[in-house]
């Protein structure tokens, strides 16, 4: 079993409704996020467009987290999900270094990494990740990607050309795709930020852990 | 920030996200990269002391040992105080991931320093110079991959392309190799000598002209190599956040001294041999420091 996510960026409307599921599923603390949805704005007025990106853990194939990981905190379960073990986590920040998606944080209370799991304690129990569920279009697909008949290897069938994954030239071999996507949503190069600006705050950057 | 792939026909603007992520690796990672190089580049140097001037370098080994001993420790003071979680440092050794050069480099350490304080003992409690001058190659062969190491964790860091294992490894040894003649030049030059300070004076001249070409090259080169690295230069050029300290960097622990050094020549000073070492030693935290932060500048996501 290989599980794997797709988001269709042509179902997303950017409501949030994934990343606060996945904050109150995962109690994630204040300040920190598993899984997030990013605006960009394409285009000059009047002829513009926001584009939303759910961005997350993608539980690579050939994880950097897990490599640079000293302990094995970071490692693999049977159904190809990188998992973190937090009892056993020094907090070196190796993994928020080594992940090239920025998709790891330092949780400030337990002072350990923490990441997007895929949920692997609701799929433990046959559940699908709390982001799935709070979906109001569909647009986040989990399933099995060694299972032909799953709906991700359906999808990933019917959109062939047009199945991206983030930083591919990275060789990290992503388990997460998206359809629909271009290269302002997908590479974080390729599109403008304006230090202290953001539609709500004008916060920029956020102390690692809470110190330091 | 210069990313080459903005259009100004899409004009692609983040109009909403979560804030970035500040410093991951701070100023302590810094001091831990300087205080290694000299703990291990004074090691470097007592060896070619005691091969070249053995008896200039005879009353060198139990110091050199001890400043070794203070500056590895400095080191690993300064990675334990870094961990979010610095009481499971043991998890290192009871749970060991050998694919990651943290895991490696701590064990490589903590067998560096069994063999110093081995040094330590033959040199000071057996005063056996005969046993010290047999260990000590073996010191020598391990504190490289010691002083390398980081460079191994640097490169483990996909999508910090700056980093890339040959250059930072040439970069490291060039670090210990310049901070390791300066310190012997600062410490302990006034006993060994005109001859043998001219030694270590090319051993600093040397590295710090061959580190300052590499920096040169990645400043150069780099950019055409990848839009990462063509990002992450950006803030070392124009009014970039770190311009200033790059360049200061730059002068106090390469330029300087390669001219001081040449001055020295004429004028046999072992003054301004001195004054050469205490800018490369500067220096070379300035150099590091700036290129362990600009990579981290470069949103991830």
């Amino acid at each position: 079993m290989q599980l794997g996510f797709l988001v269709d960026l042509h179902l997303c409307m950017g409501c949030k409704g994934c990343e606060i599921a996945c904050k109150v599923e995962n109690e994630v603390p204040l300040s920190t996020w598993r899984l997030r949805v990013k605006y960009v704005d394409v285009g000059t007025f009047p002829e513009t467009k926001r584009t939303f990106t759910p961005l997350r853990c993608n539980h690579c194939e050939n994880a950097p987290c897990e490599r640079i990981c000293p302990v094995s905190a970071l490692h693999y379960i049977e159904n190809g999900i990188v998992n973190i073990d937090k009892e056993r986590c020094i907090g070196c920040a190796g993994c928020v270094m080594a992940c090239p998606y920025g998709a790891i944080y330092i949780d400030p209370q337990t002072q350990t990494a923490d990441k997007c799991t895929y949920c692997a304690h609701r799929v433990a129990s046959s559940m699908m990740p709390a982001c799935v569920v709070a979906c109001p279009v569909q647009a986040n697909i989990f399933g099995d990607l060694d299972d032909p008949k799953s709906n991700i290897s359906k999808y990933i069938m019917d959109n062939q050309g047009g199945v991206q994954v983030r930083k591919p030239e990275k060789g990290t071999n992503p388990h997460h795709y998206y359809v629909g996507g271009g290269n302002v949503n997908l590479n974080p190069l390729a599109s403008h930020r304006v230090d202290g600006y953001s539609l709500f705050n004008k916060i920029t950057t956020l102390p690692v852990g809470g110190h330091h | 920030m210069a990313a080459h792939e903005i259009l100004a026909a899409t004009n692609a603007v983040v109009t909403l996200d979560v804030a970035l992520p500040g410093t991951v690796w701070p100023w302590l990672v810094t001091v831990n990269m300087w205080a290694k190089s000299i703990g291990t580049g004074v090691i470097f140097m007592l060896m070619l002391l005691l091969k070249k001037y053995p008896e200039k370098a005879e009353n060198l080994r139990f110091p050199t040992t001890v400043v070794a001993i203070i500056f590895i420790h400095i080191f690993l003071l300064f990675t334990l105080a870094d961990l979010h979680q610095p009481f499971r440092m043991w998890h290192i050794f009871f749970y060991p991931h050998l694919t990651s050069a943290i895991t490696v480099g701590a064990w490589m350490a903590t067998a560096f320093v069994g063999l110093l304080f081995l040094l330590a003992f033959l040199s000071f409690v057996k005063k056996d110079n005969a046993s010290f001058d047999k260990v000590l190659p073996w010191v020598v062969a391990l504190a490289i991959p010691v002083t390398l190491y980081t460079a191994g964790l640097m490169s483990q860091c996909t999508a910090r392309e700056l980093w890339q294992m040959p250059t930072e490894s040439a970069q490291m040894i060039f670090a210990a190799l310049l901070s390791g003649s300066a310190f012997m030049i600062l410490v302990f030059g006034s006993k060994l000598g005109w001859e043998a300070n001219r030694s270590l004076s090319n051993i600093l001249a040397l590295s710090a002209f061959m580190a300052f070409t590499l920096y040169m090259s990645e400043y150069v080169f780099g950019p055409m190599k990848a839009e990462e690295v063509a990002a992450v230069l950006e803030y070392i050029k124009g009014d970039g956040p770190y311009t200033v300290m790059f360049w200061l960097g730059q002068w106090i622990a390469y330029l300087l001294p390669m001219l001081l050094i040449a001055l020295s020549r004429a004028s046999k000073s072992e003054s301004l041999l001195k004054l050469a070492a205490i800018l490369a030693l500067v220096g070379l935290f300035l150099v590091k420091h700036v290129w362990l932060m600009i990579p981290q500048l470069l949103p991830m996501s």
